[in-house]
C-alpha cells in the first residue's frame, strides 16, 4: 500500500505525520519526495549506505558549423532556445530534454550531452525502516526528474509512505499520482482552508481517496472542520497546538518517540486508512 | 530605422503594454517612412520564455530598437545578442511614445528592469 502525504499549504506539518507514521508502524519504505527541501532525515535519522547521481540529457549546439538551427527554435515548446541572425542561446533551465531539437535540427550538429541534476539516497533507520530520499541541485529546476529517480526505487512491500512537496503543481502530482490513498494534512486557519481545498480539487480529479489530519488545532477557527464534516471529508486526526510537541520537534524528535499515546494514533490512523481501502 | 512598440491594440492611438513578452501585439513604425504594422504577439500565452520567444520576432520584422514598459532577464539577453536598443519604462499612447523617441527624450535601458515571469497573470 503506498499512502502520499501532502498538503496544500505548505508549513502544515506533512513531514511530521509521515515519519510520525513511519515510526508508529515500524516496518515500511519511506520515501522523501520533497526534492527541493527534503526534511524528513532530521526526524528519521537514517544511516545513508548509497548516494546516486541524478542526471538528464540535455541538448549543446555546434554553432561553429554554420548550420541554421531555425527548427530547433520553432519546435522547442518551452522556448529554450533563440536563434538569431548572429546567434544561438540556448537556455538550459527552461529545456526539459524531450531531444526534439535533435530530431528536427541539422544532421549531427545537436548533440546531447549529461547534465546533473540531483543526487537520490539511500539508507536504513530504525525500527525497520527503508529510507529514500532525493536531493535536487541548488539551481536546478528539475524537481520532477529527481523525483523520477525516486519512483524506479519504489518496492511494492507491505506500507511505503511518501513525504510529498507542498501545493498543487507538477512535484505534489507527481508525488501522489501512485499513492491508494493520500493524507492531507493542513491547519485550521482561512489559508490552511484555502488550500485544502485546491488539493481535494486535484486528488478527486485524480480519483485518489483521502482523508484530513488538522495539525496545530487551536490555533485559527473551526471552518476547516466544518468544511470536512459539511463535505463528508474524514478527519483522521487532530493534532493539538502543544508547546511539548513544538519542544520535541525543534529537537528533531517525533511526537511519537516521547510519547506512547501518540504512538498508538498514529498506528489507529492507520487502520482506519485500511479500513476505507477495504470498503 | 524600424522601431517595435509592445500595444495593447493595433493602433498608433493604443497604449503602450507594459509587457515585451507578453503584450498582445507589436506596433512595427519605421521612422523614415512613417509606415507602420501590426504583429501579433503569440508569445502572450506561453507557458515560459515568452521573452526569448517575442525577442525573436523583433529581430524578424527588422526593428533595431524596442519600446516597452517592461523587460525581463531572458528577453534582455536576446535583444542584446541581436544589437537591439531597448528603451524601457514607456506608457501612453503608442504615437507619444514615438514622438518621444524621435525628439530624443527616450533613455536606453542597459539592463531588464523586472525579474522572470512579470507579465504572467496580467490581464
Amino acid at each position: 500500500m503506498i499512502i502520499s502525504v501532502a498538503s496544500g499549504k505548505g508549513g502544515t506539518g506533512k513531514t511530521t505525520v509521515a515519519t510520525a507514521l513511519a515510526l508508529s508502524v515500524g516496518y515500511c519504505q519511506f520515501m522523501d519526495y520533497d526534492v527541493e527541501a527534503p526534511n524528513s532525515s532530521f526526524f528519521l535519522k537514517p544511516y545513508i549506505k548509497h548516494t546516486q547521481k541524478v542526471t538528464i540529457k540535455q541538448p549543446y549546439f555546434l554553432t561553429e558549423t554554420g548550420e541554421d538551427f531555425s527548427k530547433c527554435a520553432e519546435f522547442c515548446n518551452y522556448n529554450a532556445l533563440a536563434v538569431l541572425k548572429d546567434d544561438v542561446i540556448f537556455f538550459p533551465e527552461l529545456c526539459h530534454g524531450c531531444g526534439g531539437c535533435m530530431l528536427v535540427g541539422p544532421d549531427g550538429a545537436v548533440r546531447e550531452k549529461d547534465v546533473e541534476v540531483g543526487e537520490v539516497k539511500k539508507g536504513v533507520t530504525s525500527p525497520n525502516i527503508d529510507y529514500y530520499m532525493g536531493d535536487l541541485k541548488p539551481g536546478s529546476m528539475r524537481t520532477v526528474s529527481v523525483q523520477s529517480a525516486l519512483d524506479k526505487a519504489i518496492i511494492p512491500r507491505e506500507l511505503v509512505i511518501i513525504d510529498c512537496p507542498p501545493g498543487t503543481s507538477c512535484p505534489m502530482v507527481f508525488s501522489v499520482k501512485d499513492c491508494d490513498y493520500c493524507i492531507l494534512v493542513t491547519e485550521p486557519t482561512p489559508y490552511g482552508l484555502n488550500d485544502l481545498k485546491l488539493s481535494i480539487d486535484v486528488l478527486e480529479k485524480m480519483g485518489k481517496p483521502f482523508g484530513v489530519v488538522i495539525n496545530r488545532d487551536g490555533i485559527g477557527d473551526d471552518e476547516v472542520e466544518k468544511y470536512c464534516i459539511k463535505n463528508g471529508v474524514k478527519i483522521l486526526a487532530k493534532i493539538p497546538n502543544d508547546k511539548e510537541i513544538a519542544k520535541y520537534y525543534s529537537i528533531g524528535e517525533s511526537l511519537v518517540e516521547y510519547d506512547k499515546n501518540w504512538k498508538q494514533k498514529f498506528e489507529n490512523i492507520l487502520k482506519e486508512i485500511e479500513k476505507d481501502l477495504v470498503v | 530605422m524600424k522601431v517595435a512598440i509592445s500595444s495593447s491594440g493595433t493602433t498608433l492611438q493604443s497604449n503602450v503594454d507594459p509587457r515585451f513578452g507578453r503584450c498582445p501585439y507589436y506596433i512595427i513604425y519605421d521612422t523614415e517612412t512613417d509606415n507602420f504594422e501590426h504583429a501579433e504577439n503569440k508569445s502572450s500565452q506561453a507557458m515560459g520564455g515568452a521573452g526569448i520567444q517575442t525577442g525573436q520576432l523583433i529581430e524578424k520584422y527588422g526593428a533595431k530598437a524596442v519600446i516597452t514598459g517592461n523587460v525581463g532577464p531572458n528577453a534582455f539577453r536576446v535583444l542584446s545578442s541581436a544589437s537591439i536598443k531597448v528603451y524601457s519604462g514607456v506608457s501612453g499612447k503608442v504615437n507619444d511614445a514615438i514622438k518621444k523617441l524621435k525628439e530624443g527624450k527616450l533613455t536606453e535601458t542597459s539592463a531588464p528592469d523586472v525579474g522572470s515571469h512579470f507579465g504572467m497573470g496580467q490581464k
